[in-house]
């Protein structure tokens, strides 16, 4: 017989569905609708916590899981929250872990343009971008990743175009029309446009975007 | 063998049929055998600026739909033999004519030819593409300004990929003293952007004006002025020799030396 990766358990507080760990996520959303599927009635306007364990969903994945309830049973989804404390944090640990390790490291494709950009060509890319000339007024680079530019940047860059906020985008000369990071937005302000006289880098700390000279860096 | 340039720009009004005049007429000065073609179909202007307009039996259209040769569609300009204009068609528009065509039209004229100009319509549409379908090389007019620069630089981008590299530039309608003022771009500043070879600068000159209108181009006045100079320089570069920049900067007319000397400013 089939092993379960969703149990369900009534308690007086309403039901409690554990996602049980090993099990991937699909497979998960797949029994959750079949069983909710047969037991409806059962369960009818119940209150319901889903546990799923160890794991740390992605806002589309509690998504997926509010709609899989949503569509397959009357239940009223309550809470997604993470159970058996020790092995949740083991897991925030670990990813800590990782990123002091790689040292801020980030894996990714890359494209490598040698040349300067000219108004009206646009590049879009599924990772980094890296350009060894400038990118000039209307002209446009839309990266999922990084966009490195040893040139002067005149034009509209956009980083972490799929919505990494960690994404940045560094240049000789940052002087971009409009720069975007992730969902953010900036330009310079209004008067004569300030030459910066270093190599300089955006990136996104809390109070939105900002542009540091990378001699600054301390490794973000 | 000859070479078909292209003079393009992007931007409207910065002196393309101005300079494919201009040039023209220099390149027959030195001696050699010039073709001005004018593609702007629709709007011509180079057949009046060259003041050439009540010659025109046949033109650009006419040879294309083979209403006529070659031959008979070309104008003999009125004061250099060896200079000839094939005009547009003005009742016509830019989709009467295909790239292939103009291909064609600009490989039977460079058999008779050393030097073809094509005067390319503003735009990037089909009128900028037929006019360099047939070019070897391309010259870019711009203005010291902002849109203009704009503009010229979309159009490299456009020729880089039409595979016509290494496009060289003319900057028009300089006025040294707003550009001392720091009120318009300079040469540096344009070239930054543009980043291609410079082939010439032409300073605001009045007398573009009278010349356009009465159909005579500066370059070919009794009286040298200092746009004639610089178009005149521009066409000895064509040809390769070493002709340094136009000091734009100092403008010493015979009258300013003089005072100078007895002591009067200037």
């Amino acid at each position: 017989m089939r092993k379960m990766s969703v149990e369900f358990k009534g308690t007086k507080d309403g039901v409690i569905i554990y996602c049980l760990d090993g099990f991937d996520f699909n497979r998960i959303i797949d029994e959750l609708a079949e069983r909710l599927k047969q037991r409806a009635s059962f369960f009818a306007d119940a209150e319901v916590r889903v546990n799923v364990g160890a794991r740390l969903l992605s806002g589309s994945e509690k998504e997926m899981l509010a709609a899989t309830i949503r569509e397959n049973s009357e239940m009223r989804l309550a809470a997604i929250e993470n159970g058996d404390e020790k092995a949740f944090n083991a897991t925030i640990e670990r990813q800590k872990k990782d990123k002091r390790k790689a040292g801020g490291q980030r894996e990714d494709r890359s494209l490598i343009i040698k040349r300067t950009l000219r108004s009206g060509q646009i590049i879009r890319f599924a990772g980094s971008v890296v350009v060894f000339g400038d990118i000039n007024p209307g002209a446009e680079v839309v990266a999922e990743g990084d966009v490195i530019v040893f040139g002067t940047v005149r034009g509209t860059v956009h980083a972490g175009a799929a919505g990494n906020r960690d994404a940045s985008v560094v240049a000789l000369r940052l002087v971009p029309a409009q720069l975007r990071i992730a969902d953010m937005f900036s330009r310079a302000p209004d008067g004569e446009p300030l030459l910066p006289a270093v190599p300089e880098y955006a990136y996104i700390s809390e109070d939105g975007i900002v542009i540091a000279s990378i001699n600054t860096r301390a490794g973000a | 063998m000859g070479e078909v340039l292209v003079i393009t720009s992007g931007k409207g009004g910065v002196g393309k049929t101005t300079t494919v005049a201009n040039l023209g007429t220099g390149l027959a000065i030195e001696g050699k055998k010039v073709a001005l073609i004018d593609a702007d179909i629709g709007l011509r202007n180079l057949d009046v600026v060259m003041g050439l307009e009540n010659r025109i039996v046949y033109d650009l259209v006419d040879v294309v739909e083979g209403r006529c040769r070659l031959k008979q569609a070309l104008i003999r300009d009125k004061r250099f033999e060896n200079l000839y204009l094939l005009p547009a068609a003005q009742t016509r528009d830019k989709n009467a004519v295909s790239p292939d065509q103009m291909k064609k039209l600009c490989e039977e004229l460079k058999e008779e030819f050393d030097f073809v100009l094509v005067d390319c319509p503003a735009g990037i549409e089909q009128g900028f593409r037929n006019a360099i379908a047939g070019a070897d090389r391309a010259l870019i007019v711009t203005t010291p300004e902002v849109s203009a620069v704009r503009d010229a630089d979309r159009i490299i981008g456009l020729l880089e990929a039409a595979e016509l590299s290494n496009p060289r530039l003319i900057i028009n309608r300089i006025r040294p003293e707003m550009v001392r003022r720091g009120d318009m771009m300079d040469i540096d500043d344009i070239l930054e952007i543009l980043a291609i070879e410079l082939l010439g600068i032409i300073p605001d000159d009045e007398r573009i004006i009278v010349s356009t209108n009465r159909g005579e181009p500066v370059v070919s006045a009794i009286n040298g002025s200092m746009s004639a100079q610089a178009y005149r320089n521009i066409s000895k570069r064509l040809l390769g020799q070493e002709v340094p920049m136009l000091n734009i900067y100092k403008n010493r007319t015979l009258l300013g030396k003089i005072k100078k000397i007895i002591g009067f400013g200037g």
